[in-house]
Parts: structure tokens; sequence; C-alpha cells
């Protein structure tokens, strides 16, 4: 629950004027001693609004990130299970995923759990983007064109996400897609080479278009990289396979 | 562009705690909203969806709508789909859509919520907003007038509330069709009645300037105060303006009544952002202008310019009556649209899969049930996944096929998320013979209801396509029933102890001579829970400046049983509260209550609930009474003479689509008998807005200013604004005026508003926060 904060404080409380300026600072007197402890309850409002701010103001002055360090293929060789880069367009956020769990249900396909360091999760289906968790507005689940073990999309056709928006609810934009085989492209993901081949999902519904790209190895079973839409809350993302453990 | 969002897809009733909407520190809510309001829009405004707001809506037809994502997000790529915003028509200085004076007959969306700002020749005009239908809006109104120099007012404060029905939708060919009544309660010094129809047109481009454009025409035809320029003609007869009357009655007989008149005007907007508006008023503002002196009228033509500043502000600019400027801003909220995305993290674990019983048997023995060691050894592993996750592991019952979880919720204020988590947890822990889970919340020893899922569902439908309906279609809600003899009580849940050092403000409306009066300060409370279902609290509170203590004193011949604020306002440290209570379940469907001691600041006693609320129905009924005495001033520990048995017979029904009614029949604090009726839209995100009103056998001229007690009241909470997971909300009664007839004595922790939220209605309406 957290302790007490600021408790030295309390001369600014000793004496009630009425007065605006006094007003104010009473305010914020109020808000430096605020504070609890213990017990197996829900906090109460006051604090959980305060410590929202505390947190909203130490991210506005913590400044810049530290810059990423750059990938090597050395660093990467040292990876023993297999890795995800995950990077969201919109906001330029980068993060590094590991696999968490594989598994088959009644639908076709191989199902992957990556799961960053922080704690968010992608699900992708032979490669797919199908869920996310953490991210805000997350796709709750989606239905994709797959087949067997075939990395990407295996044919054109409906491509279906819930998206938890609106007012609690899971709300489906549904897309009717094409799939395009855009040929035989060689990628350079941190120094590895891979040959594979450029596929291309082009997409209308939900009252726009989306075009997700795939650079998957059929004989691996392996999408590489990608390009992907996750959702009108969180826009395209990019995926790079790093390792395969 | 975007999704044009399914209407019919939201707005269920759910969570929020309906039954202390009466709380009082409820009242002191209206505050932290505030706060909380600037915090969202200051974020809004220079967030990054600021940025993209001004370049944003450069493409697209005339009649497109604004290009913002609900979040504020950007940028987002030209062709991809996004939640946008709804399309908002602009509002009039009397905060209804419209053109700058006059009402147009839009409708705001569903759920829309909005305050307006405005002044101009000497009025400030407060307004709320809220459009719980596609068809209905209610406005409540606080204005202020200078230089009134009537009735012994030198500004003159009034509040007042509005209702627009819309009566034909606009169609290709036919406008829109709305009637109006403006301040149709109160002493009415804006009462009018008006039908009102507006058309949008798509303009063409015009030669090579392209711009798109919307252009909205509007004409009405008004009576009261909008037939009072320029009148056509006259239906009936219609009581001049009476600044010393009581008011607070519906003044139905002079609904449509006296003279009318003709308004209209144009509103267009060139892009997404600018408005520029011309009208024709029908307002003649005789008051104002004839009979005192607050400003001079020289047109009946006002022009106005409006920007909007953010997806949510607007703000406005107007030369109006050919003699005044005028100012206005405006902020509209959508319940269904948070500022911020709900973002939980960390993100749940998946559904842990077993092994396949062909290839492990030996993982599937079930040998290990009749071992209380092994049972006790899931429990200890259990209560720390579930502590990550914000529950807290009260008991556990298992036998080799079924687990029975109950546990407390301290974070999510979807149910829905918290049953999910609770049941991952378990998935990851239960040998793997157990196949039926029974997840049951629990809130002050009560087990609010059982939601059984079985465990071959949630690992098969965890990445299923419509993982969230085919869950909830294989899923059973139920009461939860007592407590097995053989559950696993966690330890070291009793003794509980907790205690708080917050802020608070005490907020006092509508002064005659000051709007608002604030009283501020710190409140030290803490919790002790001995046992389960005891509870014993106190707060203690200490202001540290405020101006409540200066506010008029009462004038009311009823017992004194609210209107004496000012005299408990005179002292700044207090016991605001201490008290027991004792909660049980005393059989299936049934919840109760006894609770004893210093209830709130102006009263204590003791009160007792039962609540009857089967987990499938959306009828509860309940029923509580309690003997109070009322406290001393200075709220220490000494009682005044003044006591009163006082309880109320009360049923609630939940009529989906987001709307809870309320009855209350009994006997109130004054010792006066009738009933309270009130209606809430509610939101599963938690917001809900409603009204109530409150007829006793008190006339009219013993009540007092207002004719009887009503009051709007509305909650906010506090996931919308923080984008964090949390089961609080704020929020604020507001009443007209507060008199002592029809009040009630404020209980901490009455039943209805714990138990709903947990029950199957909101359970499934929220599903598919459990796989989140």
């Amino acid at each position: 629950m957290g302790e007490g904060l600021g408790m030295t404080r309390k001369d600014a409380v000793a004496r009630p004027v009425m007065h605006r300026t006094r007003m104010c600072a009473a305010l914020l007197a109020g808000a430096l001693l605020a504070g609890c402890g213990g017990g197996n309850q829900v906090e109460p409002l006051e604090l959980q609004v305060i410590r929202a701010g505390q947190a909203a103001i130490a991210k506005r002055t913590a400044g810049a990130p530290p810059p990423r360090p750059a990938l090597t293929r050395a660093a990467l060789n040292t990876v023993e299970v297999s890795a995800l880069e995950v990077t969201l367009e919109r906001d330029d956020v980068l993060a590094y995923l590991l696999i968490d769990d594989t598994r088959r249900d009644s639908s076709p396909g191989k199902i992957t759990v990556w799961r960053s360091e922080d704690n968010l999760n992608v699900v992708t289906r032979n490669g797919i983007v199908i869920a996310t968790r953490g991210l805000g507005n997350d796709i709750i689940s989606s239905s994709v064109q797959v087949s067997g073990d075939s990395p990407g999309p295996a044919r054109g056709g409906d491509h279906v996400q819930m998206v938890r928006a609106l007012d609690n609810k899971a709300v489906p934009i549904p897309l009717a897609c094409d799939l395009v085989d855009m040929g035989a492209e060689t990628i350079v993901i941190v120094e590895r080479k891979h040959p594979t081949r450029h596929l291309q999902q082009r997409c209308e519904g939900a009252g726009g278009t989306v075009v997700n790209d795939y650079w998957v190895d059929s004989a691996r079973g392996i999408v590489w990289q990608s390009r992907q839409w996750a959702g009108p809350g969180i826009g395209y993302m990019r995926l790079r396979r790093l390792t395969t453990g | 562009m975007s999704i044009p969002f399914y209407s019919g897809s939201g707005g269920v009733p759910a969570e929020r705690p309906a039954g202390r909407s009466v709380d009082p520190s409820a009242a002191r809510g209206g505050l932290w909203a505030a706060a909380l309001l600037c915090i969202a829009l200051v974020a809004a405004s220079f967030g990054p969806g600021a940025a993209r707001a001004q370049t944003g809506t450069q493409s697209g037809s005339a009649l497109d709508e604004p290009v913002q994502d609900d979040a504020g997000n950007l940028p987002v790529s030209p062709d991809e789909p996004t939640f946008k915003l709804p399309y908002t028509p602009s509002l009039t200085t009397y905060g209804s859509p419209g053109l700058i004076d006059m009402p147009s007959a839009e409708m705001l969306p569903e759920g829309q919520y909005t305050t307006t700002l405005s002044y101009f020749g000497g009025q400030t005009r407060f307004t709320l907003t809220f459009q719980p239908t596609p068809w209905m809006s209610a406005s409540f109104r606080y204005t202020g007038i200078d230089n009134w120099n009537l009735g012994g007012f030198s500004t003159y404060y009034d509040r007042g509330f509005d209702l627009r029905f819309r009566l034909k939708k606009e169609t290709r060919l036919w406008p829109e069709i709305t009637l109006g009544l403006q301040d149709f309660v109160g002493t009415g010094i804006y009462a009018a009645e008006y039908f009102v129809a507006t058309k949008n047109f798509q303009l063409p481009p015009v030669g090579r300037n392209t711009l798109p454009g919307r252009l909205k025409a509007t004409a009405g035809i008004g009576w009261g105060r909008l037939g009072s320029y320029n009148p056509l003609g006259t239906t009936g007869f219609r009581p001049p303006y009476n600044p010393n009357a009581t008011g607070g009655e519906p003044a139905y007989d002079q609904w449509f009544r006296g003279d009318f008149a003709l308004f209209g005007g144009l509103e267009y907007q060139p892009n997404d952002r600018l408005s520029l508006k011309l009208e024709y008023s029908s307002d003649d503002y005789v008051t104002e202008t004839q009979t005192t002196s607050v400003f001079v009228k020289k047109s009946p033509f006002n022009f106005g310019v409006e920007y909007q500043w953010t997806p949510r502000t607007r703000i406005g600019a107007y030369y109006m009556y050919g003699s005044e400027l005028g100012i206005s801003a405006q902020i509209q909220l959508n319940p269904k649209y948070p500022t911020r995305p709900l973002t939980l993290a960390p993100a749940p674990q998946a559904v842990a899969a077993r092994p396949s019983r062909n290839s492990n048997p030996a993982a599937w023995d079930e040998s290990w049930a009749a071992s209380r060691s092994r049972v006790l050894g899931l429990a200890d592993r259990l209560a720390p996944i579930l502590e990550e996750d914000g529950l807290i592991l009260e008991s556990l019952d298992v036998t080799a096929n079924t687990a029975e979880l109950r546990f407390r919720n301290l974070q999510y204020r979807s149910f829905a998320n918290a049953v999910g988590r609770a049941a991952r947890a378990l998935a990851q822990v239960m040998p793997a013979s157990v196949e039926t889970f029974r997840l049951v919340p629990v809130e002050a020893n009560m087990a609010l209801s059982a939601t059984i899922i079985r465990r071959s569902d949630l690992e098969a439908l965890e990445f299923d396509g419509q993982s969230t309906q085919a869950l909830l279609a294989v899923t059973g809600f139920a009461d939860a029933g007592a407590r097995s003899e053989t559950a696993v009580v966690a330890p070291g849940l009793y003794p509980d102890f907790a205690w708080a050092l917050t802020p608070y403000f005490d907020p006092a409306y509508f002064d005659p001579s000051q709007p608002i009066r604030m009283d501020v300060g710190v409140d030290l409370g803490a919790t002790w829970r001995p046992a389960p279902g005891w509870v014993f609290a106190g707060k203690i509170r200490q202001r540290i400046a405020g101006n409540v203590k200066d506010g008029r004193s009462s004038n009311s011949v009823l017992p004194h049983v609210r209107t004496d604020q000012v005299k408990y306002a005179q002292y700044d440290t207090t016991l605001n509260n201490l008290f027991g209570a004792y909660y049980w379940k005393p059989r299936e469907d049934l919840y109760a209550r006894v609770t004893a001691g210093y209830l709130e600041a102006m009263y204590g006693g003791i009160s007792t609930e039962v609540l009857w609320k089967p987990v499938g129905s959306p009828l509860a009924l309940g029923l509580e009474a309690n003997y109070v005495v009322q406290r001393d001033f200075d709220q220490r520990l000494g009682f005044q003479s003044y006591s009163v048995f006082t309880g109320h017979a009360s049923a609630y029904y939940d009529f989906g689509a987001g709307f809870l009614a309320r009855v209350d029949a009994g006997r109130y604090l004054a010792g006066d008998v009738g009933a309270t009726f009130s209606l809430d839209r509610y939101f599963d995100n938690g917001w809900s807005v409603g009204g109530f009103f409150t007829l006793t056998n008190v006339s009219a001229a013993d009540f007092g200013e207002g004719s009887f007690d009503k009051g709007i009241r509305f909650s906010m909470p506090l996931t919308w604004f923080l984008g964090q997971p949390s089961r609080k909300s704020t929020g604020t009664t507001i009443r007209p005026v507060q008199r002592d007839g029809g009040q009630m004595v404020h209980v901490p922790g009455r039943l209805y508003g714990q138990v709903r939220e947990a029950h199957s209605k909101a359970l499934s309406d929220q599903w598919a926060r459990v796989w989140e």
C-alpha cells in the first residue's frame, strides 16, 4: 500500500486563514501529507489520484530514455530461446519479446505466445498477430487464414480482429483480404541474411484499408519479418524474428 | 477512413456503486472529478493527439467526420481504420446543441456528457448536458446575472433544468425536428418552449477552392422567452416572469402559452474545426433590458465564430444583440471513448495447458486430493499469484475434479476481469484432474456470485477467433452459496488494519451570495476488520481552510435535518464517522447488514438493511430500517435531542440498455412519508448519470424553495481518466437547493452497489474483459 509521505510538513497546516493563496497552500499540504498503510483493502480514491499524478510528473521529468544499444549477432547468439523484436510504429516503441509458450487448438496453425520483460504479450498464429495484451485497446482475439504449418496467411479471405473498445466491449473489425505473392526477397536481420518470399495481404473493411506484409521462409516454417496492423488502437507493428532458439 | 461505431453495441448497465450515490463521500467527489477533468483535458490538449488533430483533417468529403482515434494517439496512417469520436454538434450559450443563443434540432451522440461555460452581457451560464438516449437530452444550468438589482439581489443566481426530445430524425428530405423545454422547473427566468427543425446540407466544391463544408439551417418557433421578440401571435395566457416566486414544480400550465415567435439561423462549418454562426434571435431579454438594465439590446442578430481547439474542447466568440461580445467554452466527453485506453499491465499469463492424459497419465492421478497437506500447498502457491494481479485469496475448496476459489477483488472495476485472472491462476496451480472452476468474488464476507468455468474450455478457447462469445456460451453464473466446511481458509487475513491520510474537499453549492463555498483539509481514516464480515471504521477530519461556515443559516420550518450545514461547518477538527458494521448472507440471494455508531457528520444511530438479489435477476428488493439521532454541531461524541425512525422499502430494476430505475418508499429524516424515484443511465465502464426526485407529505409551502427534493448525480470511474485499473469512482450529487423534506440518512456501505456489479448481467455484459 505504500508509506506515509512528507509527515514533517505539519507546520504548513497550523493556522487556518481564509485566503486564496492559503487555500492553495492547504491543497498542496494535503497532497503532500497523503499516505496510507497496511491492509488488504482498496486504496482511497484520493491516494490513487495523487499516485497517478506523481507517476505522470515523474514520467514527464524523467527525460529521454537511454539510447537503445545496437544489436549485434554476437550478442544475439547468446540468447538461447526464440526472440522477437516488436516495434509499434505509432509511438516508435520497441520491445524485445521472448517465447513464452506454444500450443495448438482446434483451429489450424501453431500458436506462439511472446512476452516482454515488462509483461507485454503478443500472440501469433503461424506468425500472424492474433492477440495482444498490455498495450491498451488490445486485440482480444482474431480469426485468420492459415493452413498447416505454413508461415503467414495461407490465402485471402476474412481477417477479423476483435478489439477491446467502446464500453468494455469486444468490437469486431472485419477485414476482407487479398493475398499477393510479391516474389522472392532476401532480407537481412541483424547481420544475418534470410531468403524469403514476400507475401502481401491487402485488406479492406471497417471504413479503411490495411496492408500487411510478411517475409516468410516456407521451408523452415518461419515468418522472419512482418509489418502487421494490430487494430485501430495500436496501429501497425513491425516484427522481426531475431533468434530461433 | 473511420469505423462507424455501431450504435447498438454499447451501453449496457453494470458496475457502478449505485447504492452509494447518496453517500456523503460522494458530495466531496465533485472536486476530484473536476481535478481529473483538468488533468485529462490538459493531457488531451498538449498530448500527441492535439498536434495530430491540427493536421488530421485535410481529406474527406464534406460530411466526413473528424478523424480522431479515441485515445488521441497518432500518427495514424491515412487510410487505416480508426476509432473516431462521434460527430458532435456545437453548443449554444445555454449548453444545448444549436447556434449562439438559439437552439437547433440536433441531438448529441448517445451518452455524450457536455459542460458549457458562456458569458455575454453580464450573464454567465454554466450548463451540464447529458444525452442518455439517442432521442432525449437533459440539462442542468447554473446562471449568474450581474447588475440584476431586483428582489434585493445585485447579482442574481439561478438554477434550471432543460429537456429536449427529438420528434423526427433527419432524413434525406426531412429536417430533424426537436421539441425543447427550457428552464421548465424552478423560478423559470429562462423558461421557454420550442419546436425547432434543422437540416444539414453538404456544400459542393466551388471553383478552384475545393474546401468541403457543412451548412446547417435551423428554424424554429418559440414560446416564453423565445416568443418575446416580434411575436407572430399568441396562444392563451402566460403569466409574466415573477422574480419572487419559489418555483420548483414543473410549470406545465404555462408551456406553449402566450406569445410565440420565429427564430432561426445558419451554421457553416468550412472544415472540422471551424464554425461560422449567424442567427436571428426571438428572445427580447425583456426582464434584463427593460425591467432592469443588465445590458442594452440593439439588434436581434447575433454572429459567432467557433473553433475546435482539441477533439473534446471547443471555444467560441460572438457579437450579440448589436452591443455585446460573448464567449463560450464547450467540453464534450463520451463515456464510451475514454481519454486514454485502459492498459492492464502486466499482461495475464497464458492459460497453462495440461499434459495429455494419454502421454502422462500420472499427472492426472487423483490421489493427491486425499492429502490435506497437498491441498494446503496448493493454496500457498495460489495466494502470491493472485496477489500479483490485485486479488486476495480468501479460501480454496478443492476435490479431485473441482476447485472453488473465493477471493477479494482490490483492483478491477470489471468483475469479469477479476474472474478471468483468478481462473488463469487456478489453471496455473491446480493438478490436471481439476476440471471445474468455481470463481467466487467476496466483498465483506458476502460471496457475491459464482462463475463456473470448465478448465478445458479455458484451454481450448483462449486463442479462438471468437474467444469472448465462445467462453460466455459455456460459462455458468449462480449464487455462490455458503462456504464448504472443507475449504482451506487463507491464514493471516484477519485482523486486518488499514489507515489512510488523504486530502478532502467539501463543497457547498448555490448560496445566493456565493455560488460555491468550499472547505478543504485532511482526513485521517482507519479501518479494522477483526473477523470475516466485521468492519470497524472511523474518520477524523481536520479542516485547514474554508468558507462553508460563512453560508446562510436555515429558514426551514421543518426540523432542520439537513439545512444546518453551516452550523456543522463551524468546527475545524471533527469526527466525521465512527461505526461498526457486520455483513452476512442469511441465505441464498439474501444479503444483510447491521451498522451502528456515528454514521455520518450529522447522524448517529443504528441502521439495518436486507437485500434480495438473485444473481440472474434484473430486480432487487431491499428493506432498510434506521433509528438515528442528530449529532452535536461540533461532531464530537455528543447528540442533540432530535431523533427519528427512518427507513425505506426499495425496489431496483435494471431495464437493460443501461437504465437502472429505483424506487424507495418510506419515512424520511424529518418524519415525512413518501417515495423517491430515480433513474440512472449506466455504462459498463463505470460512468453513470442520473436524476431523482422525492415526493412526501410535506407541502410545497413547508418545503420552501424548490417545492420538493430533486437533483442530479453523476459518477465517473478513475480508470477512464488514468488508464489504469482501479475500482474507484468519483462523482457528486447536485441539488438545486438543499432543504429538509425528503432527506435520507447517509449510511456507509449500502448493499446494492456492492452486490450488483458482480452479478451475471454485469459479468456477461463485460465479458470481453475476462481474457484481459
